[in-house]
């Protein structure tokens, strides 16, 4: 006897393609990798009717104004911090403050990890790429965070941001380890 | 009878006046149009440019009568949008040697031996040769709500009366004719239109948020505070630099950042 009436339990769900059945269980230890996928953009990327009005993303503040507020204060608030110790440098009157140091590296951070964020949203947006978004933007916070621990460091145990790029040029005193100097 | 024997020769005219028309001797200045052609009937074929060669002796001045006169006398097949041809449609948007402009305003370079190219708007779908599909543009527009909100009716029962500088607010916005030139023109657009809004459409945002007549001008603004319809601006003005009628959205759009700031 080579066929067997076969059993089909409640668990185990099954559909027809043609002549063959194939039996799908319902628990299965392949992983399933399509929210890896990049989600296509609609046809003529039109999404519902063609009458209907576009709809808008939510209504979120931060994400809009305050967003962009942000950038523009941090932007400008980095003048005058860059240029204070850059006049030191350039007039040889370096005399170091380490708060306006400390000031300088967090909103240079704060700066740097907002325009990263407007450079995720513009080229890997959540409509198309979804988790990879996500991914992306949490390795960003990731980043930020290593980022806040260095100023920590540069500031406790060593000269701070002014004093590891006149590093780059002169030789300190401090014992910074820079690119093999030291 | 009498009279076609009489004066010898067809008398035809096509829609521009024809300039300089020599003897049947005359060689004609002959410059060659560079069109993009797609057929939606074919879709296995590849997009192609395809080469026409237009004496501009017996040509109008702008490139749309080039296309007409193409589509008249040798490819009834090339398809275009086009109905005023004077700028004020907004139908024949299209990609002129690079630069997203009307054909109807745009002038033919008289130096016959550089060609000339015409593409379609760039990065939107095409619907066939230089028609774009521009559905999506269109809803867009529909989102900001382009028209008059008002709770109370006019008190004369006529007319929504409005001061000469709060009218003077609109000029260089009301005169958009929705060509689509600049929100194709720019790059935030090309990566995310279905989100982005473009220039194009938040200029006309701006134009209600700024009516003086308007009682909405809240839930507008409210309506744009998210990540992707403003902020995807980034300030690269490629819409300015292209408007075929010489507006500035750049300047729109940045006076809208400055309202959502301040509200």
């Amino acid at each position: 006897m080579l066929f067997r009436p076969v059993v089909i339990s409640p668990s185990v769900g099954f559909r027809a393609i043609g002549s063959a059945t194939i039996l799908r269980r319902s628990l299965s230890l392949k992983p399933n990798l399509n929210k890896f996928k990049i989600v296509p953009p609609p046809p003529g990327g039109v999404e519902g009717d063609v009458n209907e009005a576009f709809k808008h993303p939510e209504t979120n503040y931060l994400e809009g104004s305050y967003h962009w507020y942000y950038e523009r204060i941090s932007a400008g608030c980095l003048i005058p911090l860059v240029a204070v110790p850059l006049y030191g440098a350039l007039s040889g009157t370096a005399i170091q403050y380490p708060i306006l140091d400390a000031l300088l590296c967090s909103t240079l951070l704060i700066h740097v990890q907002l325009g990263l964020t407007s450079c995720i949203i513009d080229y890997i947006p959540k409509r198309k790429f979804g988790i990879w978004h996500n991914l992306a933007m949490y390795s960003l916070y990731a980043g930020t965070a290593v980022g806040l621990y260095g100023i920590y460091e540069l500031e406790t145990n060593n000269s701070g941001i002014t004093g590891l790029l006149t590093g780059l040029w002169i030789d300190g005193e401090t014992n910074l380890y820079i690119f093999g100097k030291r | 009878m009498v009279f076609r024997s009489g004066f010898g020769r067809v008398l035809s005219r096509g829609l521009a006046t024809e300039v300089g028309v020599g003897g049947s001797g005359s060689v004609g200045r002959f410059k060659t149009f560079k069109i993009y052609r797609w057929n939606p009937d074919k879709p296995a074929e590849k997009p192609r440019l395809q080469s026409y060669d237009v004496n501009l002796d017996e040509c109008g001045p702008m490139v749309l009568d080039a296309l007409i006169k193409i589509k008249n006398e040798q490819d009834s097949t090339l398809t275009f949008r086009r109905s005023c041809r004077e700028g004020i449609c907004g139908s024949c948007a299209m990609n002129i040697n690079g630069r997203n402009t009307l054909a109807c305003l745009c002038k033919i370079d008289q130096d016959e031996r550089k060609n000339l190219k015409v593409y379609p708007l760039p990065h939107m779908y095409v619907v066939k040769d230089l028609v774009p599909d521009l559905t999506n543009f269109y809803k867009q527009y529909k989102s900001v709500q382009p028209y008059l909100q008002r709770t109370a009716k006019p008190a004369d029962g006529k007319e929504n009366l409005q001061s000469i500088d709060d009218r003077k607010k609109l000029d260089g916005l009301y005169e958009c004719i929705l060509c689509a030139c600049c929100s194709t023109a720019c790059p935030s657009y090309w990566w995310n239109n279905e989100q982005y809004l473009g220039p194009a459409v938040l200029m006309q945002a701006y134009r209600w948020i700024i009516d003086s007549r308007d009682e909405a001008t809240a839930k507008r603004k409210d309506m744009l505070q998210n990540s992707m319809s403003v902020y995807r601006c980034h300030t690269i003005m490629n819409c300015t630099k292209t408007c075929p009628k010489g507006l500035n959205p750049g300047r729109a759009i940045a006076e809208i950042k400055k309202a959502l700031a301040t509200s």
